[in-house]
């Protein structure tokens, strides 16, 4: 159907949004007016470049991930994204020929016949309810190693929306410490991960408010949107949310 | 092995008589000539003696492989392959798709070995490089769906889990009040993948088969009765050693290719293979119905029952894909009936073999008192209902661990033999098997899982029960009915319309009566392209040992194969003739397996005979649809036979009276030295 008028017209918005004239989400809006399907596939050939790719012009704040598992079909695709961007920065070496889905943050599982994507909710918690405003992890990290950046502070190419990160130096790791899992399986989520080489905890930081996972979907299941409520709002395990996925989904209680 | 990419190198021998795991690190050269799967699959067959026929499928000599290919991990794509003698007595060469061989590979293995028996139930659990064998007792007896998540529950990776660190000081005094009792609260996630057998697999019925992630089978040939034997209910794998490429950054782009054009499939994209029901089956006359007396129906309303859309629509509810994958072409269903055993059963698709052999196969699709001749006189209800007796076998099959496949077949032959008034109830037990009553499916699949009375021969699938049956009825016609080939179940693929499969195309494959050859198109050419077949052939025997999806490969592009093996293995040298060449030595390895373990002396007469094959195909006319009147190579099996099989053999370098690999070509395989003996006494 790419007739040349079309074609023009493409080279034009990649002009543009090469330019920062518009933006990721407007280019890519563009183009679907334009009737071309932008939502399958063609997202590994952007990962390879992910690290090539410089700053984040419209990172959002404020934002988290939610997904659909209706449209979710459990491909992996958001993992191998996070995988490959977060495995180059903590262990170059290795990541230069090895993927490694250890080191994703967001990690969809496989129960029966449903998929549960497990990543961190952002716990916003209310003091009068829980005695701490502080996320459960941070709350019991011994070293202050998981802590929270700031809105406006943080690392170049992040915005700051006020992410979670941890300070790999400080970190005890897994084999001594492992309290902010415990804390989180315990009574909020399952959001926290180890990486297999040091043993050290990861969080998802939401990249700074442009998350790959969400770029690398190609079902459109993953989205970043704008939420205000939360707590324990989103609390519970991947196996218990899996479950309730499945009640929903089946009309069928079953032990997952 | 030096440090090759994509494969890990090693592969676990685990010995459940011993109870012990040695490791094996086959050469590079190995994996050159084999890639993993189907082909090294084999290759183990063989240096274990497994082709003789002396050694017992349901011994403990013989050995159930699991087994992964160079771009098995990440993906795209990644598959598992099971790899051993079948209770059939020729090989068992399996493939299933799901993330178990993405977590295999991330655990730093090629393949898992099983050999001996344990003197009890257990499972294997294998963490990274530790593998255990431990107690499955509590998981006997257990469905496959409720076996599945109950041994995931118990691996986890030590940096999925900790000893307790929390003490009252690091809480809130809120948060202390809630903690569970100790540990409970630890566990929620599930980043393991298994392998289960069902019931059928452990009490050894022949068509048990082994199923991850509650509905993916490694459908056929048997592989769950060979776990049976071993007392292995399942083998659990949680890897996390990631996987490892040459180039990196090559692989990922062609994948994202690759995932671009699968985006493009509607057909995969809106109901996977239940699309083919109405989109092919029933206008190229593949449609088996009722035992394959009908091939199309001659009202096109009546397959609606079974078509992508209404199935879609009464049922999917959403859509699951294996890693990296776009097509995700499985569909987990929800059944909707007044009947209430089946409802609210919840279960896969029907996918397209399902759709045959336990729908169209076994009557579920006819208003009561007509034929597939007549004029479709159902109601939407009738729909419906229909739909899930298809849907509820599916499940029943899938939950026992057992091949609908074969089972479809059997209760085929066995409600036509009661049509005919050739059988009574009695011969099953008092069960009356009419074409389409669900109740009575029931009842003797219950039986064959179980083995009980009539279910010990029924176990022993489609040809021998047919055996039994003409013995014990004294009657020759009854054979007539079993429709097998080489003794095994012929799939949802019609063998008489030449627009489905071609009757060459089923006596040549090597997995016995396979519907997924390769050759099928170039069988079909008038003249026949034996050139293409056996590239057809070669390719996806070649497919099947990368251990890629057969479904995901059609949207390889020119880049496809070769390059997706070089750009993760390194070898930069690897071509298209080394990739085809893997497929022509997993044929004449299974060729000369299938032939020294059934100890056939005389294959033209025992094997590759015109009586292994159904008689229905060459003499009974199909009797609807656009082929209708067109009879498997006109009814010439001395063409097909003495003519046609013998040129097949010859282009593929096998010798023309037996159709055994010529030394010449063994040695240019590089398969003389473990198969030059057995070829050598074959052909004398």
């Amino acid at each position: 159907m790419a007739d040349s008028n079309q074609d023009e017209q493409i080279s034009e918005l990649k002009n543009k949004f090469q330019q920062r004239v518009i933006s990721r989400r407007e280019f890519i809006r563009m183009l679907t007016a334009l009737g071309i399907s932008v939502s399958a596939g063609g997202i590994f050939m952007d990962m390879a470049s992910a690290t090539e790719k410089s700053g984040n012009s419209e990172a959002q704040s404020g934002y988290t991930i939610i997904f659909d598992p209706a449209k979710c079909t459990g491909c992996m695709a958001c993992a191998i994204a996070c995988a490959e961007k977060y495995m180059q920065e903590i262990a170059p070496e290795q990541a230069r020929h090895t993927i490694n889905l250890e080191f994703s943050r967001i990690r969809p599982m496989r129960f029966q016949f449903v998929d549960f994507v497990n990543v961190c909710q952002y716990c916003e918690l209310i003091k009068w309810a829980e005695g701490t405003e502080q996320h459960p992890c941070e709350a019991v990290c011994p070293t202050g190693a998981l802590h929270r950046v700031k809105k406006g502070e943080g690392r170049g190419g992040y915005t700051g929306m006020g992410y979670m990160t941890v300070d790999r130096d400080m970190c005890l790791g897994i084999d001594t410490c492992g309290r902010c899992l415990e804390v989180c399986e315990d009574q909020f989520g399952s959001g926290i991960s180890f990486d297999p080489i040091e043993g050290k905890a990861q969080v998802c930081t939401r990249c700074g408010g442009d998350p790959e996972c969400v770029k690398a979907c190609p079902e459109e299941a993953l989205q970043f949107i704008p939420v205000q409520v939360n707590g324990r709002y989103y609390a519970n395990n991947p196996d218990h949310a899996a479950e309730l996925l499945y009640k929903k989904m089946f009309n069928k209680e079953r032990a997952l | 092995m030096s440090a090759v990419y994509g494969f890990t190198g090693k592969i676990a021998r685990i010995d459940l008589s011993a109870g012990s795991v040695s490791i094996i690190e086959p050469q590079e050269e190995v994996y050159r000539k084999y890639l993993g799967g189907w082909a090294l699959g084999m290759y183990f067959l063989f240096k274990e003696g497994l082709a003789e026929p002396d050694k017992d499928p349901l011994g403990p000599e013989n050995m159930l492989q699991l087994l992964v290919g160079p771009v098995t991990g990440i993906a795209p794509n990644p598959r598992t392959a099971i790899v051993t003698k079948s209770p059939y007595g020729f090989n068992c060469i399996t493939l299933c798709g799901g993330q178990g061989g993405a977590n295999l590979k991330f655990a730093g293995w090629d393949g898992i070995q099983i050999v001996g028996k344990a003197d009890k139930p257990v499972y294997i659990a294998v963490i990274d490089d530790h593998i255990e064998i431990r107690d499955a007792t509590e998981f006997w007896g257990m469905g496959t769906e409720e076996a599945e998540m109950a041994m995931r529950k118990k691996v986890l990776a030590p940096i999925e889990t900790s000893g307790s660190t929390l003490t009252e000081s690091d809480l809130t005094k809120k948060w202390a009040k809630l903690r569970p009792p100790k540990n409970q609260g630890i566990g929620g996630k599930r980043l393991a993948s298994t392998w289960v057998i069902g019931p059928a697999g452990e009490n050894k019925v022949w068509f048990a088969n082994m199923v991850t992630e509650g509905a993916r089978a490694h459908g056929r040939y048997g592989s769950g009765a060979v776990a049976g034997a071993k007392n292995l209910k399942g083998i659990v794998v949680r890897g996390t050693k990631g996987q490892k490429f040459a180039d990196k950054k090559k692989f990922l782009q062609i994948m994202g290719n690759i995932q671009k054009r699968e985006g493009t499939s509607h057909f995969w994209r809106t109901y996977g293979t239940a699309g083919a029901s109405v989109h092919e089956a029933n206008i190229v006359g593949g449609y088996p119905i009722r035992n394959w007396q009908w091939e199309s129906w001659a009202d096109p309303r009546t397959v609606k029952t079974l078509s992508g859309p209404f199935v879609d629509q009464m049922s999917f509810v959403r859509k699951q894909a294996c890693p990296g994958c776009a097509l995700h072409c499985l569909y987990p269903a929800r059944i909707s009936s007044y009947n209430e055993m089946m409802d609210e059963t919840i279960t896969d698709m029907p996918d397209w073999e399902a759709m045959g052999m336990v729908g169209g196969n076994i009557g579920y699709l006819e208003a009561e008192g007509t034929d597939p001749g007549d004029p479709y006189g159902g109601t939407f209800e009738d729909m419906t209902e229909n739909a899930a007796k298809t849907q509820y076998t599916t499940w029943f099959s899938d939950n026992t661990g057992m091949d609908f496949i074969e089972g479809g077949a059997l209760l085929g032959l066995l409600m036509e033999l009661r049509q005919r008034d050739l059988i009574e109830p009695a011969d099953l037990d008092g069960i009356d098997l009419k074409w389409g009553d669900l109740n009575s499916v029931k009842a003797v699949l219950e039986k064959t899982v179980a083995g009980e009375g009539i279910g010990a021969v029924l176990a022993r699938g489609t040809y021998e029960t047919a055996r039994y049956l003409s013995r014990k009825k004294e009657n020759d016609e009854i054979m007539y009915y079993s429709m097998t080939g080489k003794r095994y179940a012929q799939p949802a693929h019609g063998a008489r319309s030449n627009h489905d499969r071609n009757a060459l195309d089923y006596v040549t494959v090597v997995r016995p009566c396979e519907h997924t050859g390769g050759g099928s198109k170039a069988f079909m050419k008038n003249p026949i392209d034996y050139d293409g077949a056996v590239n057809g052939q070669n390719f996806n025997a070649a497919v099947n040992s990368m251990v890629y999806c057969l479904f995901a490969s059609g949207f390889w592009g020119d880049e496809g194969n070769v390059e997706l093996v070089k750009a993760v293995t390194g070898w930069n040298d690897f071509d298209k003739k080394d990739f085809l060449k893997v497929g022509e030595r997993a044929y004449a390895l299974s060729r000369l397996f299938n032939l020294r373990s059934q100890n056939i002396k005389e294959p033209r007469k025992e094997w590759d005979s015109p009586d292994m094959f159904p008689a229905r195909w060459f003499k009974e006319p199909l009797p609807t649809g656009p082929y209708k009147g067109k009879t498997a190579f006109n009814g010439d099996t001395a063409k097909l036979f003495d003519e046609c099989l013998p040129q097949y053999w010859a282009q593929r370098g096998w010798s023309r009276d037996k159709g055994i690999p010529e030394e010449e070509k063994l040695k240019e395989l590089g398969i003389a030295g473990i198969a030059g003996n057995i070829a050598a006494k074959l052909r004398s």
